[in-house]
């Protein structure tokens, strides 16, 4: 997975060191080094502090059943699809300085005006982004955020993480997390403005909307899985490296009617 | 919301077929390749069964499983679910797994869709030929009022055609979650195969009787 970056930042690794040695405490006993194919495994569940991590987990699982699912289920019930539609729409709006930002520290310039367009026909001819037009103009979404930003910049994930409420993540993702939950311009011009409630109002939302989403998909993984920690891991780790790739790392497209499959 | 794209497409292509029928038949002469039609029509025939209303479910999962067994090298699949485990299994132990696997790829996947209530619209969108290491077909399932989702189908060929190995959804290997889901399991049995075939028993079960009870 890391062989591709070669700029391996030294401070970044030490950085992380110091993350994963003070985490330490709450941690697994690796295999043996005589039995080579469970080191393997081991390595690659990235997993040394999963006692802890399942703690986190069913911490968080508690709250997801009481509290965080009955809320999502709420707003499905009382807001119509249409409304939340609108919603995520706005919402999604509203993260594109964000995500303009972090196209442009990635380099990716096509993305970079990808999402300037975006926010400027959703935000004018889309009625302050309530409704995604520039989707069905042929500029589809995309997302990025810090996490990404600093994977392309070639720092490690460190080891897998749970973390209270936000869930799967990694060192890495979780600094990019808190990055930007105090560097989202759109919530630096409200708490300038004094508008303070707006960036909760708005956040919580944003949960809603994101919790909203997953119903279906979280029951179903729960409902069909031996071991919900382990598929949810394994599904965290892999659709990340996918979305840090944006879609290169797979298949290049090839169109469906020209040469290739004639090889036998 | 309705794209309008795909309309103005079919206008288009409506008002051509009725000026120029010899063009269009010469448009479609390029036949599609052969492993291109082998997932549109699996996937076709996946996505009726799945989101097909009044099917009892028994024979939903009926027809999965005549899909997976026919389609999808389960075998192959399983295998590789097993790892590293599957050499120090007992050839019992192998055929246990393998029926219960097959058992719970059938019920996962036939109930999966099964409450949705829109439309599922498939399209695949490239291939990639890897030779002798098989083919990637990438394709796209459109739903309403959501993402659409980014398939890739693993296929090896065989002698009649081509059999799925894997199928990664949105950049997750399903053999690759199944696998460290179920290594997770042995681990936790104390590296026992036997503690993973249990799981694996109880949980057949638990879907079986979640399928027969009417659901609310």
């Amino acid at each position: 997975m890391t062989a591709r970056r070669s700029s391996q930042s030294t401070a970044a690794r030490i950085a992380g060191s110091i993350i994963a040695l003070g985490l330490l405490a709450g941690c697994a006993t690796p295999p043996p080094e005589s039995d080579p194919e469970a080191l393997a495994e081991w390595e690659q569940v990235n997993d040394p502090l999963e006692p802890m991590n399942r703690e986190i987990f069913a911490f968080n699982e508690f709250l997801d059943t009481y509290a965080i699912r009955p809320a999502a289920e709420g707003y499905r019930n009382v807001v119509p699809q249409f409304g939340r539609d609108r919603l995520h729409d706005a919402l999604e709006n509203l993260k594109s300085p964000l995500v303009f930002a972090n196209d442009l520290l990635q380099g990716e310039t096509d993305r970079a005006v990808q999402t300037f367009f975006r926010a400027a026909f959703n935000t004018t001819f889309g009625l302050l982004g309530f409704v995604d037009i520039a989707t069905e103009a042929g500029i589809p979404a995309h997302e990025e955020d810090f996490g990404q930003t600093l994977a392309v910049w070639g720092i490690e994930e460190g080891p897998y993480l749970v973390l209270p409420l936000f869930g799967p993540s990694n060192p890495r993702d979780a600094f990019g997390t808190a990055v930007e939950w105090y560097g989202d311009p759109v919530d630096l011009v409200l708490l300038n403005m004094g508008y303070d409630w707006a960036t909760w109002t708005r956040s919580g939302i944003s949960g809603l909307d994101k919790r909203e989403r997953l119903i279906d998909t979280l029951d179903d993984i729960k409902r069909t899985s031996l071991d919900y920690y382990a598929s949810l891991r394994s599904l965290y780790r892999q659709h990340r490296t996918a979305e840090i790739a944006n879609g290169r790392n797979q298949t290049r497209l090839s169109t469906t009617s020209t040469s290739g499959a004639s090889s036998r | 919301m309705i794209s309008r794209r795909p309309f103005l497409l079919a206008a288009l292509g409506g008002v051509s077929l009725l000026v120029s029928p010899l063009r269009l038949a010469a448009a479609e002469a390029p036949p599609a390749d052969p492993a291109v039609a082998f997932i549109n029509r699996l996937a076709d025939t996946a996505m009726q069964t799945m989101v097909g209303k009044g099917v009892p479910d028994q024979e939903r999962a009926s027809r999965f499983r005549t899909l997976f067994t026919t389609d999808v090298d389960l075998v192959e699949i399983g295998r590789r679910v097993l790892g590293r485990y599957w050499r120090t299994a007992s050839p019992e132990q192998q055929q246990d797994f393998l029926r219960l696997f097959e058992d719970i790829v059938v019920l996962t996947w036939s109930t999966r869709f099964k409450d949705y209530g829109g439309d599922l619209r498939h399209a695949v969108v490239g291939f990639v030929d890897d030779g002798d290491r098989g083919l990637t077909v990438t394709s796209r399932v459109e739903r309403d009022h959501q993402q659409p989702i980014m398939l890739q189908w693993r296929l090896k060929r065989t002698e009649g055609g081509f059999r799925v190995v894997d199928l990664i959804v949105e950049g997750s290997s399903m053999a690759v979650t199944y696998q460290s889901e179920y290594a997770s399991v042995i681990r936790a049995n104390g590296d026992r195969i036997d503690g993973l075939l249990n799981a694996l028993r109880s949980k057949v079960a638990d879907l079986q009787s979640g399928a027969a009870a009417p659901r609310n």
